[in-house]
């Protein structure tokens, strides 16, 4: 099951950046504007632009780790903003997303938002830290906990 | 002789079939290949001009006959000859067209040759589907390409496991492939006359999410589908058929929400959806004949990121939102002192308000990033110490959703008095919204009217004229708080009748105008607007003539009552230098689903002289 949401995730991501743990560059958190003014441009509306086909990747850069970290990476590549605010709350759908990802079991969802929200600080030291770094750290806060690390065992 | 052998060829390969296998007559005396699901199949669609069928795929590969495209027999015997061959693979016509097999073989009681599809198999695996939703973005109120709204197919994991989470479930959209440098007059151009190919694409919802949500601040409803698995399973089917398939994209019609449509058809046949459409596919619209056909099982509302900050900000108290306003512009830090005093609770919801609010700021005003980030990150490691606090509440569904609102085609009939002619009016609008319409399900403040055609009967003369012909006409009046300050704007064209002093003549318009508006009461707000007119007509001195103005007014928009109120002066400054100036009333008393009466009334100055007109009647939408 959890290979599958992984899988699903990683569906149409062929033209997405992947910010995993060091392979590739994660987005910097709390980005400035988002592009292109998006009120105006019909893009989103009737339209898509690029070739986003149908398809599928698994690639995955030559990196080589654990699946569900991989899938998590890229979740947080896109949401990060959204997950560091989760994160702060100790709760929310964005951070629920994550204990899927790495398939913590609803008995420890619990204590995983718990110890995400009270290392938020070291999860996210400064403005500039980069969704590859905020993932780095929450795989090694998680390593560091008892009921937790099993999770993150590659 | 070329011919011939191809001649030879055709008949040889007919005579492989048992003629009875090749004609496939239905139950009820019908040949199979005009059987409504297999037109739906191959998205066939009866020729206007003369008999026989054109399917609406533009791409080759997605048929098996060379006459695939205009004929659905031949396309099914190909289809049924392909099917049966041995082999295996991707390649092979089971693998390509799932749907179709399944189709065929229960129509027909076939037994097919077993067929391996390791392409088709994991690509279904890994969508893991057990139902589909289908998901409405509302149109935003500043963005007139987003006001028919937009709808996509997501495609829900099984329930049942503990750990399904929506967010990653995968979405089927269907968009015009547009080169990113295409401007936006070009985009408009392309997607009414064609030249866009069309294309399906496959994203996870939470991509979707923070395009519509987060971005463009559009609410999101999700009809949650009542298909079988059966049904279900057809729909990717065919989903995988259609895929990187090119159907020309348009508009109004074959759009977005057409080609979903044409997805649910074939998931359960005989629903015809399509047959709904006529003219053209308003996602709105289309949102509503899939409720009216009973195919929705449960409605979500997802609030969008603008909808949560707004709902967050109005529930914080009076001095909370000034401490909440001081954080967001710098004035407070996040650990300072004024905020120690509160509860844990109270902070935690000024925290989390702020710090959506600066997203938001971020997002749709472009605030530089050397100040939010920082800020941001302050507004989140300073929430992050606070544990105790209950979540943050969401905002409640809006009472009347989108798809309730009043039907889009609205025709009018009415009469009336001009300088003491009367007249009988007649009016047409295929489009979609004025303000004076009955507000439920719509953006307050939210105009947007396409090809409109407003005519008059004098009866003094037996004269019928044209009043006015709207090409668009969009006005966006968002009320601006402490936190919001969004411009109110108009534009408009099309050919209206305008005073030259002696008659009255049908002239080409365009206009526009910006401004500001203010909430005053709950459903009350007044706007300020500075308009600018321009007008060609050979009756005019010139040629044409221009009019700076402004127009400023009251709009009150209530479930039962819609008023317009205001004063309106222009200066004309080309042709005739003159000042015409207006005041108004318009009103709608909306006292039955899909009818309303309308009244209106106007004072002008114009031309040294005074003039009245008055109307009254009743609009009808459906």
């Amino acid at each position: 099951m959890k290979k599958l949401i992984a899988g699903a995730v990683l569906l149409g991501a062929s033209s997405l950046a992947f910010a995993q743990p060091g392979c590739g560059v994660g987005a910097m958190i709390w980005k400035g504007q988002s592009g292109a003014a998006p009120h105006i441009l019909a893009a989103t509306t009737n339209g898509t632009f690029g070739n986003q086909t149908l398809g599928m990747t698994t690639g995955t850069l030559g990196c080589d780790t654990d699946q569900s970290v991989q899938s998590m990476a890229m979740f947080m590549d896109n949401n990060i903003d959204k997950v560091a605010r989760d994160m702060s709350r100790g709760s929310g759908e964005n951070l629920d997303t994550l204990a899927v990802l790495l398939g913590v079991e609803p008995a420890d969802r619990e204590s995983f938002r718990k110890v995400l929200q009270d290392n938020f600080a070291t999860i996210f030291p400064s403005s500039d830290t980069t969704s590859g770094e905020a993932v780095d750290a929450i795989v090694s806060v998680l390593e560091q906990d008892k009921t937790l690390s099993k999770y993150v065992a590659a | 002789m070329g011919n011939l052998v191809r001649f030879g060829l055709v008949v040889c390969w007919l005579a492989q079939f048992p003629f009875a296998l090749a004609q496939s007559p239905t139950s009820d005396g019908e040949p199979l290949h005009s059987d409504p699901a297999w037109l739906t199949l191959g998205h066939y669609h009866p020729n206007t001009l003369g008999g026989g069928f054109t399917s609406q795929a533009d791409d080759p590969d997605f048929f098996l006959s060379e006459n695939g495209k205009h004929s659905p027999e031949a396309e099914l015997r190909a289809t049924l000859q392909a099917i049966q061959q041995a082999g295996d693979g991707n390649g092979h016509a089971q693998c390509r067209f799932p749907a179709r097999t399944a189709w065929l073989s229960e129509a027909m009681g076939l037994s097919l040759p077993e067929v391996s599809c390791p392409g088709y198999q994991q690509w279904a695996d890994e969508l893991n589907t057990s139902s589909v939703t289908l998901v409405f973005a509302a149109s935003y109120l500043n963005s007139p390409s987003s006001m028919f709204g937009h709808t996509f197919l997501r495609l829900d994991p099984p329930r049942t496991d503990a750990t399904t989470n929506l967010l990653l479930a995968s979405t089927i959209s269907y968009a015009a492939d547009a080169a990113a440098h295409d401007s936006e007059l070009l985009f408009a151009y392309k997607g009414i006359f064609g030249g866009y190919p069309g294309v399906t694409s496959v994203t996870p919802y939470y991509e979707k999410i923070r395009l519509y949500s987060d971005i463009e601040h559009r609410d999101l409803w999700e009809y949650r589908l009542n298909l079988s698995k059966a049904e279900v399973d057809q729909l990717l089917a065919h989903a995988w058929e259609i895929q990187d398939r090119n159907f020309d994209y348009y508009f109004f019609d074959e759009n977005c929400a057409y080609r979903l449509l044409a997805l649910i058809d074939v998931a359960r046949p005989g629903t015809q959806l399509l047959g709904e459409v006529s003219t053209h596919a308003i996602p709105s619209d289309t949102v509503r004949w899939v409720l009216e056909k009973n195919l929705v099982s449960e409605i979500h509302y997802r609030p969008s990121a603008a909808t949560e900050v707004a709902y967050s900000l109005d529930n914080l108290p009076e001095h909370h939102r000034e401490l909440a306003a001081a954080l967001a512009t710098g004035n407070l830090q996040a650990e300072s002192s004024a905020l120690a005093g509160l509860t844990d609770e109270q902070r935690a919801r000024i925290l989390d308000a702020t710090y959506d609010y600066v997203r938001y700021q971020s997002e749709a005003e472009g605030w530089p990033r050397e100040y939010a980030a920082p800020l941001s990150h302050d507004l989140l490691r300073e929430r992050s110490t606070v544990e105790a606090a209950p979540d943050t509440p969401q905002p409640p569904p809006p009472a009347v959703r989108d798809d309730q609102g009043h039907d889009t085609f609205r025709a009018s009939l009415g009469a009336g008095q001009i300088d003491g002619r009367e007249f009988v009016r007649m009016s047409l609008r295929p489009a979609y919204h004025d303000l004076l319409d009955p507000p439920a399900g719509y953006r307050q403040g939210a105009q947007l009217q396409f090809l409109g055609l407003d005519t008059r009967y004098y009866t003094d003369n037996n004269e019928w004229q044209v009043e006015q012909i709207i090409g668009v006409e969009i006005r966006s009046l968002s009320p601006r708080d402490a936190f919001f300050d969004p411009l109110s704007w108009q534009v408009g064209f099309g050919g209206r009748r305008t005073d030259t002093g002696s008659k009255r003549v049908l002239t080409p318009y365009l206009d526009g105008g910006a401004g500001g508006s203010w909430l005053l009461a709950d459903q009350l707000q007044g706007f300020a607007i500075a308009t600018a007119d321009l007008e060609v007509d050979d009756d005019l001195n010139r040629g044409y003539d221009a009019a700076p103005g402004a127009d400023v007014g009251l709009l009150y928009q209530a479930s039962r009552l819609s008023l317009l109120g205001g004063l309106k002066t222009k200066a004309w400054i080309v042709s005739t230098q003159h000042r015409q100036d207006q005041a108004y009333v318009r009103s709608g008393w909306h006292f039955l689903p899909g009818l309303s009466l309308y009244a209106e009334f106007i004072r002008e100055h114009h031309y040294d002289r005074y003039q009245s007109t008055w109307q009254a009647g009743f609009h009808a939408y459906f």
